[in-house]
């Protein structure tokens, strides 16, 4: 009988600690929410905020929205003496489809594409208040992502076939679940992004305030996104009208000299969108961000933070300069972490510094010469000569006397190198990039192999 | 009892010896050896009934009839002994002989213990004597090779390295493939949890080696499917030792000193022939321009003199610092810098142990300290164990195995930092060590010098661990016990991490991190083990119990830059912090437990075992999981019609079929989850895990047929098994478009199998005086990926992948078929096989494999009176190694300057040339992305241990009181067969599933020689 007991006891003991542990192995994560803890307006802003981050990844803004399109026109430009073979393969034009570059620009755009659909999806659950603002900026974000991924996986938009030429997919819905990951979206027509990013990007400049707490997008982020999207399209009109909007808000004005407009610690006066850094969230000091491949690793002042200086000025960049122009003189003499000699931009000289996306004197540049190719009266009502004299003024360049469509390119050049412009402007303009047509299949990167393994509807481009 | 049956008895007992003759027999039963008393021995009777049992204190009584006439004596691992009674006078005192047959030796299995010849499963049982006072940290790699079917793949040199394990095959893609280990019935931490951007560290190495008495892994289904879910992957069981009852307390004292030194190196040019091979490649580069008219060199003398004096000359001139590298003023040998000569190791361990019939103990302490070949990796640590079990009454014992430790491991980077040590072997041969100017190390060296990372950075992780497991265990019934077991794992790790100004890493104004991780495991066993008497030929153990564990892991870092100066180097010296976080996860296991193993005449076996597991890790719809195995032996030998055989001793047929699980995906993973994002003032959630509901346990379908067998009085013996083992519902980290904004999922998905053979023998070829023994076990494992749904995972470097239809982790890349004797072009096979020198046309392919064939060692050892030789080669077959490396150390300058090995030496020079190096040149090299160019093959053939032994006489050690004395010189990894250029056992990725044998700057295995003496008092 006391047997029993024990045994009566000892298995209840055992039936009364199953129940309890049981409960136990219900355990919610402690670092992350799940969606829906996603319940308020701020939660939804918080989504949007996300966004921003990953704007500041280095697949996108961070570095490579720069870097890879300056690398792949690179002549008299960009040398890469850097261990990172994949940078190196997009300078020498032999990339190959499995080159880690194009799937970070993708996945990380298609993550923001993401953030933006799911706030849309969100905005029932957004303060009235804030909720024009919030769409508009997931628009921004979604329009300008676009852009980007469309000029980089696609032919340009000037060569004439733009609505036949493969672009990238166009997703607008939110991901929430596995089903939904068995569509496997087709690649939209050039013409087709660009009529996305069009939509988005005006929805964005109709939605958003004329400024933004936060350096946080506002109207005229879209509008200078958008001036540049119509410029590549070769619409002067309506890019010569949203940079002269920009120009015209008087929110911006040129930094006093040149080398004001980087290195700051926040927006410059003349940024009008720029990614924001601190010592805490950053692009990456290490591996990766665009300071770390050209700030110099060895010649900086002592106790300046080094990068690895894998991307050096070429020697060509220099004979684009008169002597007295200070653009031309920007720079600073190092050795890179493989131990090359060269020089380095001062543009990306530090850490944990505001990154301009797009600048002040870009809308100067893109409203002179879009009038120019215009002719008749200027949008703005300032002839091309000055607007160009003005960039040109700044750096203490001589004044000129007339002005021709080249004048522009070459402007461009000198005042935006190293900015991620030299290649937007070739394709559009038709010039030949490092030896090759404007629109060679080497000048665009391959949709990442692995995406192509997981969606068969996706179709590599010629040459890949 | 109460008075009237207490009279009864009495008066029963003495009628008995009145009218049936009867006799009673006392005495007590004990160790042939060290007269120690056995507890638990069965006493039947020849001739007549009866049964009787001695106690703890070995004593026992029993009443014999006339009828009787001899005692039967059993005990488990002990010799059945008859004693005619007749013989037997007053108190007698009976010896037992320890078994000696290695059939009937004990294994531990789950939650309990049994007879090796009983077993239905497959179990491999490594000793003490294997794993004592090996001059490794931890004890897995003391028993590689060991063990057949259990790979031990140490990665590098490097000390405290995580270990990879693999049993039976690598059986999951996603999920993590290694064992469960379990100390004492605990099961412990054994994944790294130290500083994630750093190599994996092994938790394994807080267990002191030589406090272990047994390693049992279980292999097959029947032995681990009562681990259920986290036995996929084979289970590891290690034993502490313990005291035996009557054993006179023992003191033991190891003491050992060894050299450690690089056991293979590659080989790089010296300055002259660095020198060379720039000339050569000046020539190469400046012939092509010309040839091909890419500059419009008027001649090809103009052109190489252009590109010597322009290209590599100035190269020359900016690394020799003004040395004449001409006439090699300076040729340095930068390996040698990244070598300790001669690192040393010191292992101290004292133990006790001993016990009587109330309460028995081992107690140790050790301190060990150990210098890694390479600088700047040391590794030490001490702690005490204390393991004690006392019988509180005939029917309770409880008891506590506990361990206490500290462990420092002072680590370098990880090989892909250019401040590691293994990378300085990447600068020039004309650079100085010192720098001529200034007397200091050379800081103009190409890459930033890892040297001046040695001098100013530091990283120590710190650990302190505390294994503890108290049980008790109680005896309701003569045949029913409940043992109740409460177990904790705490690891507490700190990693202080610190780089000078003057360094790589510190990026010119200092970099410090501190990193903090707990782990701390409760774990809970309750079972109950029922052994009834169901007749004479029937035996029934049978085990039911529940098992709860909850984990909990904290991690935390805080990182910063910007110190004053390098006195301060403590994280409180960054005056800019550039980040923090601390993450909480758990993870929790409820488990319910069943084992029932029936013997009939100890001839037929049958063994039925299943486990129900509950874990947090999968989502409500699928948080339960069932594991059942069975198995059955037959004794063929114990047959009337074996019974006559002189050749055969033992025979014994088993086979098993189960299901084990794996749930090895870390926490969480079955949720959609956002996750903080920093961005600069405004706060957010970015999206990183889009949820899979269903997702449920891995499962592995195991079939093991086996046979045990022994001949000629088992002077041979030996085990053969063949298994399948099919992984079903993979845990498959798998692919979705990018365009949804997720990379990837969890799914169940896709199969793989792994088959194998395994032979253990044993042989005593020579048993006198002389002793000779050999040892043989071979594995071979062959690994297959089923239909994973046209999923391609790639390791991160994209060189490796797992493809459907071939074994994991296959070298996924360009091949290299040839050289163009005309022109020096790397030749490589396009899409069609055709060659081709455009590199991106080449198509990528399966061009070879990380996991071996066969594994596998062999063991002689020789006795001659005190002296003992033990010889242990093992090798490996049929896997392939990469240097990654290769585009930099063997590319022929095209990726940088980078000093080259010597076969570039051999590489193409002039048309018609025949050679499988193509041409060198910085600008017009070929051959210099990655393919099978640097893959070779990874077959290797290794002493791994020789130890010569000295046991001094007992006259000599009785005149200085202690009872044994051995003095050992050990050597291990003495010599290399290999056709791989550098040391085969190398992988920079530490333990991954795809991605293996990949040598990029890895620190090679050391060559060590020890001195030991243990000493018994």
């Amino acid at each position: 009988m006391k047997k029993l007991i024990y045994i009566f006891s000892v298995l209840s003991f055992i039936l009364f600690i199953a129940p309890a542990c049981n409960k136990k192995l219900d355990v919610l994560p402690q670092n992350s929410v799940t969606p829906d803890q996603i319940k308020t307006s701020s939660d939804v802003e918080a989504l949007l905020f996300g966004g921003y981050e990953l704007l500041q990844n280095y697949g996108a803004f961070g570095e490579q929205f720069m870097l890879i399109p300056d690398l792949l026109a690179s002549q008299n430009q960009v040398d890469w003496v850097g261990t990172y073979y994949e940078y190196g393969d997009v300078q020498n034009k032999v990339i190959v489809s499995n080159n880690s570059i194009p799937q970070s620009i993708w996945s990380n755009g298609y993550d923001i594409i993401n953030i933006a659909n799911t706030v849309l999806d969100k905005l029932s659950i957004v303060d009235s208040a804030d909720k024009a603002t919030v769409e508009g900026e997931a628009k921004f974000l979604r329009g300008t992502i676009y852009f980007e991924l469309v000029g980089l996986f696609g032919k340009p938009y000037s060569d004439g076939n733009a609505s036949s030429n493969l672009g990238v997919p166009i997703v607008l819905l939110p991901t929430y679940d596995y089903d939904s990951t068995k569509n496997k979206p087709a690649r939209a027509a050039v013409t087709d992004v660009y009529t996305q990013v069009i939509a988005d990007l005006q929805d964005a400049i109709g939605k958003l305030p004329s400024t933004n707490a936060n350096f946080r997008a506002d109207m005229y982020s879209a509008k200078a996104i958008l001036s540049r999207v119509y410029l590549s399209m070769g619409d002067y009109t309506n890019a010569a009208t949203q940079a002269n909007d920009v120009i015209e808000s008087g929110n911006f004005r040129l930094t006093d000299t040149y080398d004001k407009a980087f290195n700051n610690n926040s927006n410059s006066s003349e940024d009008i969108f720029a990614i924001q850094e601190t010592n805490q969230s950053n692009v990456g000091t290490n591996n990766q961000g665009i300071a770390t491949f050209y700030c110099p690793h060895a010649g900086l002042p002592a106790g300046q933070p080094v990068g690895r200086g894998d991307a050096q000025i070429d020697p060509g960049y220099f004979d684009y300069f008169e002597p007295a122009d200070f653009r031309g003189t920007f720079y600073t003499q190092g050795t890179s972490i493989a131990g090359e000699d060269g020089n380095y931009t001062n543009k990306w000289q530090f850490f944990y510094k505001a990154i301009p996306v797009v600048r002040l004197a870009e809308m100067y540049l893109t409203r002179g010469e879009a009038n120019l190719m215009l002719g008749g009266a200027p949008i703005g009502g300032v002839t091309p000569l000055a607007d160009i004299n003005m960039i040109r003024q700044r750096s203490g360049a001589s004044t000129l006397g007339s002005v021709a469509a080249s004048d522009f390119i070459d402007e461009r050049f000198r005042e935006l190198g190293f900015e991620g412009d030299r290649y937007w402007t070739l394709r559009r303009t038709k010039n030949d990039i490092d030896g090759l047509g404007y629109d060679d299949n080497a000048l665009i990167l391959p949709i990442p192999q692995r995406e192509i393994d997981v969606n068969q509807n996706l179709v590599q481009n010629a040459g890949y | 009892m109460s008075k009237l049956q207490f009279l009864i008895g009495i008066l029963l007992f003495q009628f008995s010896l009145l009218y049936g003759q009867t006799k009673e027999i006392t005495g007590k039963v004990i160790d042939a050896k060290d007269q120690s008393p056995l507890g638990g021995v069965t006493i039947t009777l020849k001739g007549s009934k009866g049964v009787a049992q001695t106690g703890t204190d070995g004593t026992f009584t029993i009443k014999v009839s006339a009828k009787a006439t001899a005692l039967h004596l059993t005990y488990i691992g002990y010799e059945n002994k008859d004693v005619e009674i007749d013989a037997l006078t007053g108190s007698a005192v009976i010896t037992l002989q320890q078994s000696s047959k290695a059939l009937s030796e004990v294994v531990v299995v789950g939650y309990g213990k049994a007879l090796k010849k009983d077993l239905t499963g497959s179990i491999s049982k490594l000793a003490s004597k294997e794993i004592e006072n090996f001059p490794a940290p931890s004890f897995e790699s003391a028993i590689q090779g060991k063990a057949p079917g259990v790979v031990v793949t140490s990665g590098s040199g490097k000390l405290g390295q995580a270990i990879q394990v693999s049993i039976r095959g690598i059986s999951s893609i996603s999920a993590s493939s290694q064992p469960l280990y379990v100390v004492d019935g605990l099961p412990i931490t054994s994944t790294s949890v130290s500083d994630g951007t750093n190599d994996d560290t092994n938790p394994l190495a807080d267990i002191n080696p030589n406090d272990i008495e047994s390693v049992e892994v279980l292999k097959d289904a029947s032995a681990a499917a009562i681990y259920g879910a986290r036995a996929s992957n084979g289970v590891v069981l290690i034993t502490t030792k313990k005291g035996r009852n009557g054993q006179k307390t023992t003191i033991e004292l190891n003491v050992s000193h060894g050299v450690s030194n690089p056991a293979r190196k590659l080989h790089f040019l010296n300055a002259k022939q660095y020198v060379g091979l720039m000339q050569q490649s000046a020539v190469n580069d400046g012939t092509y321009d010309f040839n091909n008219q890419i500059s419009g060199y008027n001649t090809v003398d103009d052109a190489i003199n252009d590109y010597f004096t322009s290209i590599y000359q100035p190269i020359l001139d900016q690394y020799s610092l003004g040395t004449d590298w001409r006439n090699q003023a300076v040729n340095t040998n930068w390996q040698d810098a990244l070598y300790n000569k001669n690192a040393p190791n010191d292992q101290i361990n004292l133990s006790a142990t001993g016990g009587n019939d109330k309460t028995r103990f081992f107690i140790s302490g050790f301190y060990n300290t150990q210098q890694a070949i390479v600088i700047n990796n040391t590794f030490s640590r001490y702690g005490t164990r204390f393991n004690i079990d006392h019988n509180a009454t005939d029917k309770l014992v409880f008891g506590l195995n506990l361990a206490i430790d500290r462990s420092q491991l002072n680590r370098v980077t990880n090989d892909d930092a250019f401040s590691t040590p293994g990378q300085l072997v990447a600068q020039l041969p004309i650079s100085p060590y010192l720098d001529p100017a200034t007397g200091l190390p050379n800081n103009q060296t190409l890459y930033p010098s890892g040297i001046y990372d040695a001098l100013y950075d530091y990283d120590h992780q710190i650990t302190y661990r505390t294994i503890g497991n108290a049980y008790g265990n109680y005896k309701i019934l003569p045949t029913l016990s409940f043992q109740s077991e409460f177990g904790a794992d705490i690891l507490n790790l700190t990693e202080n991490e610190f780089a000078g100004k003057e360094s790589q890493d510190g990026n010119g104004v200092g970099y410090g991190a501190t990193v903090i991780s707990q782990s701390v495991s409760f774990n809970t066993n309750n079972y109950f083990t029922f052994t009834p008497h169901i007749g004479e030929n029937s035996k029934l153990n049978a085990v039911l119990g529940m098992s709860y564990l909850q984990n909990d892991y904290q991690h935390g870092y805080a990182q910063g830059n910007n110190y004053p100066s390098d006195a301060v180097k403590n994280l409180s010296g960054a005056t800019s912090i550039t980040g923090a976080s601390i993450t909480n996860t758990r993870y929790t296991f409820l488990s319910y437990f069943l084992r029932a193993s029936y013997a009939y005449k100890e001839r037929y076996l049958l063994s039925l075992s299943g486990r129900i597991d509950g874990s947090s890790r999968f989502g409500p719809s699928s948080k339960y999981g069932v594991f059942p195995a069975a198995s059955a032996g037959w004794v063929i030998s114990d047959e009337d019609f074996m019974k006559d055989s002189k050749a055969l001793s033992f025979l014994k047929l088993r086979a098993s079929y189960g299901l084990t699980g794996n749930s090895e995906i870390g926490e969480q993973q079955f949720r959609s989850l956002y996750t903080v994002a920093n961005y600069p003032n405004l706060p957010g959630f970015v999206p990183t895990q889009l949820a899979n509901p269903d997702l449920k346990w891995e499962k592995s379908r195991q079939f093991d047929i086996g046979l045990d067998f022994g001949f000629l009085k088992n002077r041979l013996t030996g085990e053969f098994d063949f298994y399948t083992k099919h992984t079903t519902d993979l845990l498959l980290n798998t692919n979705i478009p990018y365009t949804t904004g997720y990379a990837s999922i969890y799914r169940n998905a896709g199969t793989l199998d792994n088959k194998g053979l395994e032979l253990a023998l044993t042989s005593k070829n020579i048993d006198g005086a002389f002793k000779w023994t050999t040892t043989i076990n071979i594995g071979y494992n062959k690994n297959k990926i089923g239909d994973i749904k046209g999923q391609i995972i790639e390791s991160a470097d994209g060189l490796q992948r797992a493809v459907e239809g071939q074994p994991i982790g296959v070298f996924y890349m360009q091949k290299l078929i040839g050289v163009d004797p005309q022109t020096g072009d790397a030749l490589y096979a396009d899409a069609q096989g055709k060659p081709t020198n455009d590199y991106t046309q080449a198509a990528r392919m399966v061009v070879g494999k990380y996991t071996p064939d066969y594994t596998g060692g062999i063991t002689n050892t020789f006795s001659y009176k005190g002296f003992d030789l033990s010889v242990f080669f093992y090798f490996v077959t049929g896997n392939n190694i990469y240097n990654a490396a290769g585009r930099f150390m063997s590319d022929g300058f095209y990726n940088g300057w980078d000093n080259q090995t010597t076969d570039m030496l051999k590489s193409w020079k002039k048309p018609g040339d025949i050679t499988n190096i193509p041409r060198t040149g910085y600008y017009w090299g070929s051959g210099t992305s990655n393919s099978s160019e640097w893959l070779y093959k990874g077959d290797y053939l290794r002493l791994k241990n020789l130890t010569i032994g000295y046991t001094f006489p007992k006259s000599f050690t009785s005149a200085l009181k202690i009872s044994s004395a051995r003095f050992y010189v050990s050597g291990i990894n003495l010599l290399t067969f290999t056709k791989y250029p550098g040391d085969p056992e190398v992988n920079t990725n530490v333990v991954n599933n795809i991605a293996g044998g990949e040598d990029f700057y890895t620190i090679p295995q050391p060559k060590t020689i020890t001195f030991g003496l243990n000493i018994k008092f």
